[in-house]
């Protein structure tokens, strides 16, 4: 899957990221650094609240950090921009569009294409994810499965150079889910872009990865890197097989030990403050 | 053998009225109403405190005394002065309201003015109108046009700044410019919230134009009232309360069908 040609390699420098309330600082990331080799799929998995929308928002520009920098081939991130798109934890889909109009959006804007082109892509699009027949219904008249599916064509139509999915497919019942997951494989292995997903989910996180990247609890940085190494095109199967079993203990043990470390600071939660905001 | 054809025909009268669409819940409805205008008559008859006040027999019967073509006449000239405050107060309310809500320089510059005159009921203007204009239909419009403005410009402001963010969000990810931003979402999102306000906006609007034409003996319904009131024919005075009540309804279900023709993507299920 990676290509030396691809564009869309993410780089985050040391960033440092806080957010201010009245009366106290909490640091969200602290020193956080890793890369997302472009071309790949990069997973990454945390304690819930360990600020992993943070990282989405500072790639996708709309937050920026306090210290340290995020690059994409090498550039600074100014802003948004639609060579990096967020398929959002609940649909953003526009409910007064239909679900055809909202595929054509992105085009529409940018003008990167002809309107017929344009077409010709949406109806291919909206296709591959089985909402061919759905394509003049409105998000209110969609399943949740298929508003993520119809959110995912709109973000695609676009090639964005990096796609950023946060924690997409939450709040899905487990077949829907199990479904998506393929949808968005199928899609991913045909495109070869850079693709960032966040979950909390271990299963969904080895299943799709090519890379998983562990984070601590907050303040959080990276605790670990896993290659998984499980073959392409994945498949459903892959779930049953000896080193899937392997990567995901691997995976669990590294959660488990943040897990443990959070319960017993949780006591002491306002030194740790204290002390971060020294640090 | 004549009871069981009693209840028989009984069961047919209710499937035919069943057909006519006539169900527990119109019932149901057609009660409340039967039952509020007893009460009406039972307070009226049975208590010597509101003796005087007609019973809904002589409302009914005030119908036919009616001029089709004076009262109308007097529809007409209230409807027109509602219409013509509303849509003053909607064509400067409303960019008002999108300027306060979109851009922050317009919200330090006119929101703190629009908060200080805001608790001042529309009602406490009428003396001073007086003063703006010389022309009383003027002075009425004014009335009415003022009790249209707030809600507009209040609710437009609020939809606009409560617009989920993921929603701009997402556009500005996939390149949309300022104006874009504006026309293509922030208006479509801000929009149910929108027609909230103009529903706001014609109930105060009836009620501004009463309050006006009762001072204003220029005519029109609320004048129409208070004629019938000094010349103590009450069943009129009934009348005419039930015939703007009509009016207003009417002008808040107008706004209702308008507003679901272009918000079509709220109601299909």
């Amino acid at each position: 899957m990676t290509d030396v040609n691809h564009k869309g390699k993410v780089v985050f420098e040391d960033v440092t990221r806080a957010l201010q309330s009245k009366k106290s600082e909490t640091i969200i990331l602290h020193h956080c650094s890793f890369v997302v080799a472009s071309g790949t799929l990069t997973v990454l998995i945390g304690p819930s609240g360990c600020g992993k929308t943070t990282i989405i928002n500072l790639i996708a520009g709309y937050e920026k950090p306090d210290r340290g920098r995020v690059l994409i081939d090498g550039k600074h991130i100014t802003g948004p921009d639609w060579e990096r798109l967020v398929l959002f934890q609940e649909t953003a889909l526009f409910p007064w569009l239909t679900c055809y109009d909202n595929v054509m959006f992105g085009p529409l804007a940018t003008k990167a294409m002809s309107r017929q082109e344009a077409h010709e892509q949406s109806v291919a699009l909206l296709e591959k994810v089985g909402l061919r027949d759905f394509m003049d219904k409105y998000p209110i008249q969609l399943s949740g499965g298929m508003q993520r599916r119809a959110e995912l064509a709109r973000a695609l139509i676009n090639r964005p150079t990096v796609m950023l999915m946060d924690e997409p497919f939450r709040g899905l019942d487990a077949m829907t889910r199990e479904l998506m997951q393929e949808y968005y494989l199928r899609l991913v292995e045909e495109s070869h872009g850079t693709h960032l997903f966040v979950t909390s989910e271990v299963e969904e996180a080895i299943f799709l990865a090519d890379k998983l990247i562990i984070m601590t609890n907050k303040p959080s940085r990276v605790k670990k890197v896993l290659d998984i190494d499980l073959p392409r095109p994945r498949v459903a199967d892959v779930l049953r097989s000896k080193r899937y079993l392997e990567l995901k203990t691997a995976a669990l043990d590294i959660l488990h030990e943040e897990a443990m470390k959070a319960s017993k600071e949780s006591g002491k939660a306002d030194i740790d403050m204290v002390s971060c905001r020294r640090a | 053998m004549a009871a069981s054809e009693v209840i028989n025909t009984g069961s047919q009268v209710w499937k035919k009225l069943k057909k006519m669409g006539v169900n527990w819940t119109t019932v149901r409805r057609i009660m409340s109403v039967v039952l509020f205008l007893l009460a009406w008559t039972i307070l009226v008859q049975f208590t010597g405190h509101f003796h005087q006040i007609p019973k809904p027999m002589d409302v009914f019967a005030a119908l036919f005394q009616l001029k089709p073509g004076v009262i109308f006449v007097e529809i007409l000239r209230s409807l027109l002065r509602v219409l013509g405050g509303f849509f003053i107060g909607l064509a400067i309310g409303f960019p008002l309201g999108v300027a306060i809500g979109y851009s922050r320089i317009a919200n330090y510059l006119f929101f703190p003015a629009v908060e200080v005159v805001r608790p001042i009921p529309p009602i406490a203007w009428i003396p001073l109108t007086v003063l703006f204009f010389i022309n009383v239909e003027s002075q009425i419009v004014f009335l009415t046009f003022y009790g249209a403005f707030f809600p507009i410009v209040y609710n437009t402001m609020g939809g606009i700044s409560e617009v989920d963010i993921r929603l701009p969000r997402a556009a500005m990810s996939f390149g949309i410019n300022r104006m874009g931003m504006l026309w293509k979402i922030i208006l479509p999102a801000a929009m149910p919230q929108i027609f909230t306000g103009m529903k706001v906006a014609i109930g105060i609007t009836w009620l501004m134009v009463v309050a006006a034409e009762m001072i204003a003996s220029k005519g029109g319904l609320g004048y129409w009232v208070w004629y019938h009131h000094t010349v103590m024919e009450y069943p009129m005075v009934i009348l005419g309360m039930g015939i703007i009540g009509l009016c207003g309804a009417l002008c808040s279900l107008a706004i209702d069908a308008i507003g679901n023709h272009f918000m079509k993507w709220r109601n299909i299920f």
